[in-house]
């Protein structure tokens, strides 16, 4: 499964870190996210989502 | 490697603490046993570990994940973990068993061993079917 976490986090402006902060997980776990090596739990894929003012069929591309 | 600051938690204390308590009981299993050398060289063992802990997780995500159990990644990883170190015990008991039968034993403390392993899971499961 793809994800567009990378690409709206950097649009952002936001470091992993950051992110990370944000969403109360370690830098570690958004990068594997990022790179399609952990899929999220549901909450933690609902908060990503309306991090980015995206639903979650936006940021994760099941079909991919 | 950086992490994260965060207030510290009762979770986070969780591991050091069981690994003095630990120790302790290894302290005390060594002077009712009469062996005080094993007593001490254990408590002195386990306290380091507990301090390696505090230690690693100053720079290490991954000790800091395993003491603080708010890290979802973390948290499925130390599980999946948990469950290999489970199956490999239980495959030694059972193997174990089947050596101590083999002997013309009874098959003990192997057999007792094994019995407690398929209870905790068959029990774990009924738990866990009713729950989710």
């Amino acid at each position: 499964m793809q994800n567009s976490v990378r690409t709206l986090r950097i649009g952002a402006g936001l470091s992993q870190a950051d992110l990370a902060k944000a969403m109360g997980v370690s830098r570690q776990t958004i990068n594997s996210i990022e790179n399609g090596r952990y899929l999220p739990s549901l909450p933690l894929a609902i908060s990503l989502a309306r991090h980015f003012g995206a639903t979650v069929e936006e940021v994760f591309d099941v079909d991919a | 490697m950086s992490t994260r600051e965060s207030p510290r938690t009762l979770t986070y204390w969780i591991v050091p603490l069981t690994a003095a308590a630990i120790g302790v009981a290894y302290l005390v299993a060594g002077l009712v046993g009469d062996d005080p050398g094993f007593g001490v060289t254990g408590l002195l063992v386990m306290l380091a570990a507990g301090a390696a802990f505090l230690v690693a997780s100053r720079w290490s995500e991954t000790a800091r994940g395993l003491m603080e159990r708010r890290d979802e990644r973390i948290n499925a990883i130390d599980q999946s973990a948990t469950t290999f170190a489970g199956l490999c015990v239980i495959a030694a008991v059972l193997a174990m068993f089947v050596v101590e039968v083999a002997r013309g034993n009874d098959g003990q403390p192997y057999a007792a061993l094994g019995a407690v392993a398929g209870a905790a899971y068959v029990g774990s499961l009924v738990w866990l079917r009713f729950r989710r």
